[in-house]
C-alpha cells in the first residue's frame, strides 16, 4: 500500500495538474503549487474520497503545505479508524 | 383580547422553504406588509404573541419585544389563536363570541377563540398540546378560511396586494424630495413619496397601472423607471433600475438591473444589471453582476418547482422565477432556471449555463457541482461582516439557529455533495 505522503502527492498532482514526483513536503499549496481557492476546495474533497474520511473544512483549509496535509490526514485517519501506511 | 400566531408544523413550513428556514411564515411579505401585519390589521388586535419552532425561538426573541413561545401569554385574557397560513382577506372570525375551534378539511386547527374561563380548563405543556386539548374540548367549527400554501403564492399575489395595501395605508402625495427633471405618469393620488426620500433627476414614476409607494429614506438614482404597483421599503436604494410592475422591495436593499413582480424581503443587494423576475428573495442575499433568472418557459407551460430537490410541484403558474434563501450569494453571471430553489447560506458560482433547479442550503456550488466548500464557519463570518455593514448584529442565538438549520437541511446537501464528488472523480 502506498504511504499517506505518496497518496497525498498523487491526489495533489491530479487536481493541480502536476507531476507527483516533483511535489515536495515543504511545498505550499498556493504559493508553490499554484492552487487557487476553488482548487483548495477540490483538494479537500478529493483527499476525503481518497482516504474515506471526513475532514472539518476550517481545519483542513488552514493546512498550507503538503507535509502538513500528510500529518493532518494521518491524524484524521487515526481518529476515524482508517488504516493507512505512514 | 390577545392575538396568538402559531407556526409550528414542519410539514407546512417546508412548503415555504427556504424562506422560512430562518423566520416564521407570518414574517413573509405580500404586497407592502407582512402576513402578520395583515392579520393584526384584519383582527384589529394589537396585542400579539408568537409560537415558532423551538429551534428559532431564541433568535426570534431578538427580533421582537412580544412574547415568543411563552405559555403564560395564553392565560389571563381571551385569546384568538391563528394558524400563520391564514389569509387575512378571508378571515371572517369575530374576535368576540363563544369559545370554539375552526378546523379545516384535513383536521388542522386554523383558529381557536378561547375565552379566559374556558382557557383555564384546557391542558397542555406546549402550544401544540394546548391546541389538541382545545380541539377535543371545545366546539369544533368546520371552517373554510383560505390559507397560503407556498411561497410563490405570496409572490404571485403581491402585485394586487400592493394595490390593496396602498389604499389601506391611506397615504398619497410627495413628502420627500423629487429633483428635476423627473416625470410622474398617472395620477398623483396613486403615488406616495415618504419623508426623507430623495429622487434624483431623470427618474420616471409610472403610476398609470398601479400605485407606487416609496418609504422613508429611500433613494432613487437617475435613470430609474418605477412602474406601479410597486412598494419600495425604508432606506432602500434603486440604482438606475428598470423596476417593472409588481415589485415589493423590503428595507435596506440595493437594487439595480431589471426587476419584475418580485418580492425582496430586505437587506439584500442586486446592485448590477441582470434580470430578476417573479422571484422571492430572502434577507442578506447578494446577487452578483448579471445574475439572471428565467421566469417563463419557452413552451409557455406551467412552472414546476422542487422544494426538496426530488419532487416536482406544479405551481399552476406560467411565471415563476427563483426562490432564494437568506444569506445566499451569487457570483457574476449566474443563470437560474425557471422555478429554481436556491437554499439559504449558499455560495453560487457561475458555470455559463443555467444551473440545476435545486441547490441545497449551505452548498458551495463551484464549477458545476455542490461542494462543502470552505464550510459553514466561513459563511457565518461572511454573514457577520455583511450584517455589520448595515449596523445589524450576527448573534450567538442566530448562529445556534443556523447550526440547527444546517442539520435540518443536511440530507439533500449530502446527496448533492456525493454526486459532485462522483463528477469530480471522472
Amino acid at each position: 500500500m502506498a504511504t499517506v505522503e505518496e497518496r497525498v502527492k498523487a491526489v495533489t498532482g491530479k487536481v493541480l495538474g502536476l507531476d507527483p514526483e516533483a511535489i515536495r513536503a515543504e511545498n505550499n499549496f498556493t504559493e508553490d503549487l499554484g492552487a487557487e481557492s476553488v482548487q483548495s476546495i477540490e483538494l479537500v474533497a478529493m483527499f476525503e474520497e481518497e482516504f474515506g474520511i471526513e475532514m472539518d473544512e476550517d481545519a483542513a483549509l488552514s493546512v498550507t503545505t503538503v507535509g502538513d496535509a500528510v500529518k493532518f490526514i494521518a491524524k484524521v485517519c487515526k481518529q476515524q479508524g482508517v488504516d493507512v501506511e505512514e | 383580547m390577545r392575538l396568538i400566531l402559531v407556526d409550528r408544523s414542519e410539514t407546512q413550513r417546508r412548503q415555504f422553504w427556504p424562506l422560512t428556514l430562518s423566520r416564521p411564515i407570518w414574517d413573509l411579505r405580500c404586497g407592502m406588509t407582512s402576513l402578520a401585519e395583515k392579520l393584526q390589521a384584519k383582527t384589529g388586535i394589537s396585542d400579539v404573541a408568537y409560537f415558532v419552532p423551538d429551534y428559532m425561538a431564541e433568535a426570534y426573541r431578538e427580533r421582537t419585544d412580544r412574547p415568543v413561545n411563552q405559555m403564560s401569554a395564553l392565560t389571563g385574557q381571551d385569546v384568538l389563536i391563528l394558524d400563520a397560513r391564514v389569509k387575512a382577506d378571508s378571515l371572517d372570525v369575530s374576535a368576540t363570541g363563544r369559545s370554539e375551534v375552526g378546523v379545516d378539511e384535513q383536521g388542522d386547527v386554523l383558529y381557536a377563540r378561547i375565552g379566559t374561563s374556558d382557557g383555564k380548563k384546557l391542558k397542555g405543556s406546549d402550544i401544540d398540546a394546548l391546541l389538541a386539548s382545545a380541539k377535543a374540548g371545545l366546539p369544533n367549527v368546520r371552517c373554510t378560511l383560505l390559507t397560503w400554501q407556498y411561497t410563490w403564492d405570496l409572490m404571485l399575489a403581491s402585485p394586487h396586494q400592493i394595490i390593496a395595501d396602498f389604499a389601506a395605508a391611506g397615504r398619497q402625495g410627495i413628502e420627500g424630495t423629487i429633483e428635476k427633471p423627473s416625470a410622474l405618469r398617472g395620477s398623483k393620488k396613486d403615488v406616495y413619496v415618504a419623508p426623507g426620500v430623495t429622487i434624483h433627476p431623470m427618474v420616471v414614476i409610472d403610476a398609470e397601472h398601479g400605485p407606487v409607494y416609496i418609504d422613508e429614506g429611500a433613494e432613487i438614482h437617475p435613470f430609474t423607471r418605477i412602474e406601479g404597483p410597486c412598494f419600495i421599503g425604508k432606506k432602500s436604494i434603486l440604482l438606475g433600475t428598470k423596476c417593472r410592475e409588481g415589485n415589493s422591495i423590503g428595507p435596506y436593499c440595493r437594487i439595480g438591473g431589471e426587476v419584475e413582480e418580485s418580492v425582496i424581503q430586505g437587506f439584500s443587494n442586486k446592485y448590477h444589471d441582470g434580470f430578476l423576475g417573479h422571484a422571492y428573495v430572502g434577507e442578506w442575499v447578494n446577487l452578483g453582476a448579471l445574475t439572471t433568472n428565467s421566469d417563463l418557459k419557452n413552451d409557455y407551460s406551467t412552472v414546476s418547482v422542487m422544494l426538496d430537490g426530488k419532487h416536482s410541484i406544479d405551481t399552476g403558474s406560467t411565471k415563476v422565477g427563483s426562490l432564494i434563501g437568506d444569506h445566499t450569494k451569487t457570483s457574476i453571471g449566474v443563470l437560474f432556471n425557471t422555478g429554481s430553489v436556491i437554499g439559504a447560506m449558499a455560495i453560487i458560482m457561475s458555470t455559463g449555463k443555467p444551473l440545476p433547479k435545486f441547490i441545497p442550503s449551505f452548498a458551495w456550488f463551484i464549477e458545476g457541482v455542490v461542494t462543502k466548500g470552505f464550510g459553514r464557519k466561513t459563511l457565518y463570518g461572511t454573514a457577520h461582516t455583511a450584517m455589520g455593514r448595515r449596523k445589524q448584529k450576527w448573534t450567538p442565538a442566530q448562529e445556534a439557529m443556523w447550526d440547527q438549520i444546517f442539520e435540518m437541511t443536511a440530507e439533500p446537501r449530502d446527496e448533492a455533495v456525493k454526486k459532485g464528488r462522483r463528477a469530480m472523480m471522472k
